[in-house]
């Protein structure tokens, strides 16, 4: 039998709280002689639900049933633009190499966009980071990046260390050059940006 | 004492309902004490005097406690804090070091995982932490790390052995004489920071890094057939320690060592590069046929003693499908408090999961690490110390409280444990003294005080203090209160870390020996029984279990090395010596869980009568998570059933252990080998090797019923094991 490795996140696990019942009970010793004989004999009918009160560490993971809603397209141009501003805003008081360094990394994503070389969740956890970046919610869209890195590592790892860089960079930034960013509307966004699990 | 009086200690153990406070520990004033002032002390609030419960000396209250009273008392004196934090200024603060000692002896697809996984950790790694590279096959290489992006290396011989001056001297790290202080990088603010080379700060070299990670190539030199790659670990180790040592000793530093295959030259070298010469096994070792494991051992030794010294910790992350010499390099690790990691490659779920997980955060947001530890331990008079077992060196810190019997790492009050995870626990073993000539007061307790001393992952200098205390009784005439206070499961990990530990030196029926004659001495004095009729043997409620678990002991592959590798043996014994109390009865008696439509799921006896036909068993090893389908459920499976609207709640029978095996990985470290099997699958095996074998095929026909499953084994029953035990405990010979 061959079954996949269980796929993790890096989402879920932040997200874990305080570990549930860990599946630690032992049957008690029985007296010593009759094991139970089960009659097991056609497959088992309805009624439909799970066997028992559900499994002893409660409700299943339900991996992606918010990821399953119809999704909109995201396009290059509406991550890239936003991480080109960033870096822009950087130019004045950041190394040049350094910028170089960034814009060369965000070339490379800008190719690897283009040529469909990123699956669905990378695109659309990269809106959520590019949202996050113009909110200047610094922490959120570095954690957005982490989880980027471990969950697509493949996928993610030649460019992401310079939109990594630039969120510390634009982070570091005197606040006076920072009103440049959106203002707009802080609360909308906020509940999505969890990185949990996606669809495949 | 037929078990040891000790005890289990975690001593980060993650306490959500305990703020660390922000000031130093009072001492008690005797020189040779030292204790810290806790809940069991005697306190005179208006005198502003404690009397410590340790050595009875009267202290008095620091000027800060001055409005001290009995509605007005610091934490460390309420009952609740019988564990306490200090966050305390010791010193600067200096980064977290992390250096990478990476083998290029690899096939293309695994070193493409294994870079990908090492650019992935500069994600995880606090920005301010320092990063290095060492990179490894024929030739050892230490890169400098510089922002201008050219990069250069220093090349050193795979075959030569060097000291640790030589290795700074040509590295540059010399220099005139520097007062050294602890906790301290050795330079002064005028010099460049001459260490800042080969050590970066994450946050300014990332981007570098993650070019010069990605442009590793494999080793260049040419591996003819039949050959192995030459692989200089040894030295590479060797220059890793040197150049830590050299420029931040005292201070929290991880080498990181990844190898895909076993030393193969120079110092450390652990097997020849001829092909046709495998490893050594057992059998070799037995034999006296393992012709560089000693000095290989010695090599590595050496390493670790410097590291732990200089209080540094080694990891290893070896993944082969052959060994790699974990045996001779696991002192490493196991002196420590590195990481231990085996996996059959790099591109596995298994290696990079578990490696992301080094870098997990807690509850707080915290990382999971800290570094540096310093455990203190303090008794009253009737107790003396008389060891630890875990991932740590001792301190040879005498006293008038340490015990002349040795159990474990003894002869010292004090250990250092250079890692240390919120799960790192350490067996803690003591005597108990004075029993005859000055007997214990009645109705008196023994107090025990661990005072550990660390680096947090913030690089903040914390202390974590807790007091316990119990109550005395009397072996002769209160044998019932002793009883009813046994904790059987403590006490099986702890027979079992000893057990472990003697057999890393002793051979293995020795050891076995030893624990079934503790077993039976135990059942001698707490079971109830006529002389001679074993069938009058009963044992109370506390020590039901006891029994069992020595039984699965026994079998375990920490104590039996048959059908498993040095290496594995090594990795084994490795998790055993530091897992907490639940993880570790886990290993020694893995869990078993039943999910079939008769109930709910329900945990069941790890026997072979509980391998039934229509029920779906989980069981969790520690190392392994097996999800077995018995034979009805398998054909039900194979016909499809699941996929059928009207059989949806045969679907959830089988998503049901799928989930909950998917809870357990969510926070295993390291996380386990995953197996879905079936009746008759070969992977049954690990099912098969670890359930008592009530049912064998020479007793089969004797149960007049087919159930369960029989095994094909020679090995005693738990049943037979009982009835054998019953006999002696009850005999009047022994």
């Amino acid at each position: 039998l061959t079954a996949p490795f269980p796929a993790f996140s890096y989402g879920l696990q932040t997200q874990a709280g305080a570990p549930a019942d860990p599946l630690t009970r032992r049957a008690p010793p029985r007296p010593r002689g009759h094991p139970q004989v089960s009659t097991a004999e056609p497959p088992p009918i309805l009624p439909c639900r799970r066997p028992g009160p559900a499994s002893p560490r409660g409700a299943p993971l339900q991996p992606g049933t918010a990821a399953r809603l119809p999704e909109p397209r995201v396009s290059a141009d509406t991550v890239l633009a936003p991480l080109r501003a960033a870096l822009d805003a950087c130019r004045a008081t950041v190394q040049k190499q350094v910028c170089n360094d960034i814009g060369r990394r965000l070339t490379v994503l800008e190719d690897a966009w283009a040529q469909g070389k990123l699956s669905a969740p990378v695109r659309k956890r990269m809106s959520l980071l590019v949202q996050e970046l113009q909110q200047q919610r610094w922490d959120a869209a570095d954690e957005i990046h982490r989880s980027l890195m471990v969950d697509h590592v493949n996928e993610v790892s030649q460019w992401m260390v310079g939109v990594k860089r630039l969120i510390a960079e634009r982070r570091d930034l005197p606040t006076g050059e920072t009103d440049s960013a959106d203002t707009e509307t802080t609360t909308e966004t906020t509940t999505e940006t969890e990185p949990g699990q996606e669809e495949p | 004492m037929v078990v040891p009086l000790a005890c289990l200690l975690t001593p980060l153990k993650e306490r959500l309902d305990l703020p660390p406070v922000q000031y130093e520990p009072v001492l008690c004033s005797r020189p040779t004490c030292k204790a810290v002032l806790n809940p069991l002390c005697q306190v005179d609030y208006r005198a502003k005097l404690w009397a410590c419960n340790f050595c009875f000396q009267r202290n008095q209250f620091p000027p800060a406690y001055a409005g001290i009273s009995e509605v007005n008392q610091p934490a460390e004196l309420m009952p609740q804090f019988s564990t306490i934090e200090y966050i305390v200024q010791r010193g600067p603060q200096t980064p977290l070091i992390f250096l990478y000692v990476v083998d290029t002896c690899l096939e293309e697809e695994d070193l493409q995982a294994l870079k990908e996984s090492l650019q992935m950790s500069l994600s995880l790694l606090p920005p301010d932490a320092l990063v290095g590279l060492i990179t490894f096959g024929r030739m050892v290489q230490v890169h400098e790390l510089s922002c201008e992006g050219i990069s250069k290396s220093y090349v050193f011989r795979g075959t030569k052995d060097l000291t640790a001056k030589q290795i700074q001297d040509m590295l540059g790290l010399s220099r005139p004489a520097v007062p050294m202080q602890q906790g301290r990088p050795l330079q002064t603010p005028e010099q460049p920071a001459i260490s800042s080379r080969f050590l970066q700060p994450v946050h300014k070299i990332d981007m570098n890094l993650t070019d010069l990670l990605g442009e590793l190539q494999r080793d260049p030199w040419p591996v003819t057939q039949g050959k192995r790659p030459l692989r200089s670990t040894g030295v590479a180790l060797s220059i890793a320690v040197g150049l830590l040592e050299g420029t931040f000793p005292n201070t929290g530093a991880r080498i990181m060592l990844f190898t895909g295959g076993p030393p193969t030259q120079g110092p450390g070298m652990v097997v020849g590069d001829e092909l046709k010469t495998p490893i050594r096994s057992w059998h070799d070792i037995e034999k006296d046929n393992a012709r560089f494991m000693k000095k290989a051992t010695k090599h590595y030794e050496t390493l670790a003693n410097r590291s732990a010294a200089n209080g540094h910790c080694i990891d290893i992350y070896a993944c082969a499908l052959d060994q790699t010499g974990l045996l001779e390099m696991k002192c490493c690790a196991n002196l420590t408090g590195g990481h231990m990691v085996m996996g059959d490659s790099f591109n596995t779920s298994l290696f990079k999961q578990t490696f992301q997980r080094v870098f997990s955060k807690g509850y707080n947001g915290e990382f999971r690490m800290a570094f540096g530890a310093n455990l203190d331990v303090k008794t009253s008079r009737e107790l003396k110390i008389a060891g630890a077992i875990g991932p740590c060196i001792s301190l040879n810190a005498k006293g008038p409280c340490v015990s002349e019997n040795e159990l474990g790492i003894g002869g010292t009050s004090q250990w250092k444990i250079c890692s240390l995870d919120p799960s790192t626990t350490l067996a803690i073993y003591f005597e108990v003294v004075n029993q005859h000539n000055a007997p214990i007061p009645q109705g008196g307790r023994g107090a025990v005080q661990f005072v550990t001393q660390y680096q947090h992952s913030s690089t903040q200098r914390r202390i974590r203090v807790t007091t316990i205390a119990r109550n005395w009784a009397d072996a002769q005439t209160q044998l019932q209160h002793i009883e009813a206070a046994f904790d059987q499961e403590a006490a099986a990990v702890l027979m079992a870390r000893l057990g472990v530990y003697r057999a890393e030196s002793e051979e293995g029926p020795d050891v076995l020996r030893w624990l079934d004659r503790q077993l039976i001495r135990l059942c001698q004095k707490f079971g109830q029984y006529n002389k001679d009729d074993p069938n009058s043997f009963r044992l109370s409620e506390s020590f039901s279990l006891y029994p069992q678990f020595i039984f699965h002991l026994r079998r375990s592959p920490f104590l039996q090395v048959f059908n498993n590798s040095p290496d594995e043996s090594s990795y084994y014994r490795h998790h055993f010596a530091r897992q907490d109390l639940t993880q570790s009865l886990i290993m020694i008696q893995p869990i078993l869980y039943a999910y079939s439509f008769h109930g709910p799921p329900e945990p069941v006896l790890l026997d072979s009568s509980s391998i039934l036909p229509d029920r779906i068993l989980l069981m969790d090893t520690f190392f392994q998570i097996v999800i077995y389908l018995g034979e009805t459920i398998a054909q039900w499976q194979k016909a499809g059933y699941q996929d059928m609207p009207e059989y949806e709640n045969f679907k959830h029978l089988l998503q049901a252990p799928l989930d909950d095996a998917q809870e357990i990985l969510q926070t295993r470290f390291p996380m386990p080998r995953y197996i879905h099997t079936e009746h008759g699958g070969s992977q049954a095996r690990f099912l098969l090797s670890k359930v008592n074998p009530s049912q064998t095929h020479n007793n089969l026909y004797a149960w007049g019923q087919e159930s369960g499953a029989p095994i094909l084994t020679d090995d005693v029953s738990l049943q037979v094991f009982m009835d054998h035990l019953k006999k002696l405990a009850v005999s009047s010979a022994s």
